[in-house]
């Protein structure tokens, strides 16, 4: 099954989140401004533009429950957006609530906690706070985890118990918090992160070989396995027991995000442009292959078309830059009107034309997800079919028989 | 506009900027012991190279490489050994060697084909002989091998 390809925008997309019931999402296409998309057919329209941010919005995230809308910004503010009537025209509305984050910095990253009770928001601050509701002053306060922090952090992911936090940033570690709040959490049971957890406890710290920025870290369904992507072309597995830690070594550009799809695997993606399959156990890692079909040039899908000459603005492949390379290493020379070699249009043989920067369960119950959705620089977003990476890898393999 | 503030050192304004030294971990091994281990691995490569094993000698002075401050001997005489390695290899052997290393050995290789670009005509360094690595060890590890070479604070 092909992946559905929707063209949002001709800018980039700085991150997306749906609804519960996948009927609308949210997204910002690299402004101040978030805009909801509602579902109408095969299109996605915009229906409302939440604005209250003053500098580019960094991340959001919807939770599905409460049907709360959080969203972090480099304003170094975070807002919790929640429908209530307008009282001048009954209309229902979005209506901003401010956090007192108490960070200097921008705020990278935001994600609401399982139980949708807290949210945590990375900063630049060299902070990540954790933040919970105070229904005596009608806000939302914080709690900021601080040591040891020693750079940006760039995600974080929560763990199903709502108390611990995998986060990781620019100073190239991947740690696990206790973010344990007394008035909201009830006292956790132990795991093998730890028994006793007051707030701001190290459960773990981890790098990658070579180092690099950590772009991404994700807890597995059952939460007793870390997974993060670095920038040096990596993603490391933790077993926080030993620790036994895997670290899968990718011939290609860095992953910047990742999201597990059941105890056994994940999908990861990044400046590769591709979402990839990444499965195995206790007793190993591997990668399983693309959920992209990277065969043949994708111009002819039907989803991109209508866009006719749509401009090169986000993509990373342009015409100009196809010309030089050909016309370098294959000495194609393209004149007008050239006989011979069709024009290549400047395409990558991904659906994505660009850097991968999110993606997030579409489908099914964690642990058992079955689609995947990614959005990126290219302003696509997209849906997957997690399963499709089966057919592809007999495809890959019947190819290079052939 | 205005784009020289940009050239303020703002670290100098910070106190707890984090250094160098603190984006890996340093070598176990104290400086003396690392120029005794390269210099033992160069007479064990030209052994190795006398019986023309290329792959061999590539293997053993890629393990364990010396990085970080004050190893400065040791990093020229490791580089050295590389390039002489590298030199007196056939290019058309260059494919297999490279496949035969660990991916770790790989990486550190790519690290020794920048390293010596940015030094043309330092010893026997030569730019077009380190190109030709350059080709066939991308062919084998892919961009993410030259990500990794450019990633790792551990400068050989």
């Amino acid at each position: 099954m092909s992946p559905e390809v929707y063209n949002v925008a001709q800018t980039p997309i700085t991150g997306h989140a749906f609804n519960a019931d996948r009927s609308q999402v949210a997204v910002s296409l690299n402004s101040n401004d978030v805009q909801i998309l509602s579902r109408s057919g095969n299109e996605w329209t915009t229906t409302e533009t939440l604005s209250e941010h003053d500098k580019v919005i960094t991340s959001i995230d919807w939770a599905p429950n409460s049907n709360r809308i959080v969203t972090s910004s480099q304003d170094r503010n975070a807002y919790v957006w929640q429908q209530t009537p307008d009282p001048l025209t009954g209309r229902t509305i979005w209506k901003p609530t401010l956090v007192l984050l108490r960070i200097n910095r921008a705020a990278t990253f935001v994600r609401w906690s399982p139980f949708e009770d807290k949210f945590a928001v990375a900063s630049g601050a060299r902070a990540i706070a954790i933040c919970s509701f105070d229904p005596d002053n009608d806000w939302w306060v914080s709690r900021l985890l601080k040591k040891p922090i020693r750079a940006t952090v760039l995600s974080v992911d929560w763990h199903p118990n709502n108390v611990l936090l995998a986060a990781g940033g620019a100073d190239m570690k991947a740690r696990v918090f206790s973010a344990y709040i007394k008035d909201v959490d009830k006292r956790p049971a132990g795991s093998v992160w730890g028994e006793k957890l007051p707030f701001n406890t190290i459960c773990g710290e981890y790098t990658s070989p070579a180092g690099g920025w950590v772009h991404a870290v994700g807890f597995s369904p059952s939460g007793d396995v870390l997974a993060f992507a670095s920038h040096d072309s990596t993603i490391s597995i933790v077993y926080p027991g030993g620790p036994t830690i895997y670290t899968i070594r990718s011939n290609t550009l860095p992953y910047v995000t990742l999201t597990w799809t059941a105890e056994d695997a994940f999908v990861a993606a990044g400046h590769d442009c591709q979402p990839v399959l990444f499965t195995g156990s206790q007793s190993g890692w591997q990668s399983a292959g693309s959920l992209d079909d990277t065969s043949a040039p994708k111009s002819s899908g039907g989803a991109r078309g209508g866009l006719g000459g749509a401009s090169p603005v986000g993509r990373l492949n342009s015409l100009a830059y196809t010309t030089f390379r050909n016309a370098d290493s294959r000495g194609l020379a393209q004149s007008p009107g050239g006989a011979g070699s069709a024009s290549p249009d400047g395409d990558l043989f991904t659906v994505h034309q660009n850097t991968i920067t999110s993606v997030r369960p579409y489908a099914g119950q964690p642990g058992a997800v079955t689609k995947v959705s990614t959005s990126g620089v290219d302003g696509k977003l997209v849906v997957w079919n997690v399963s499709a990476v089966g057919s592809l890898t007999t495809r890959l393999g019947a190819a290079r028989l052939g | 506009m205005d784009v020289n503030f940009r050239k303020i050192d703002i670290d100098a304004y910070d106190e707890d900027v984090i250094s160098e030294g603190e984006l890996y971990e340093a070598d176990p091994r104290d400086p003396g012991q690392v120029l005794e281990d390269a210099k033992a691995k160069a007479a064990a490569v030209r052994s190795s190279l006398s019986k023309g094993d290329m792959a061999g000698a590539l293997g053993t002075i890629l393990d364990s490489p010396p990085f970080g401050a004050n190893v400065e001997d040791a990093k020229n005489l490791t580089l050295q050994t590389v390039v002489t390695v590298l030199n007196s290899t056939k290019s058309a052997d260059i494919p297999n060697v490279v496949k035969s290393l660990t991916p770790e050995a790989q990486d550190t290789l790519m690290k020794y084909l920048y390293k010596g670009m940015a030094m043309p005509g330092w010893g026997d360094v030569s730019g077009s002989v380190l190109l030709g690595w350059h080709e066939k060890l991308t062919d084998v590890a892919g961009t993410g091998c030259i990500v990794r070479a450019m990633t790792d604070h551990r400068l050989v």
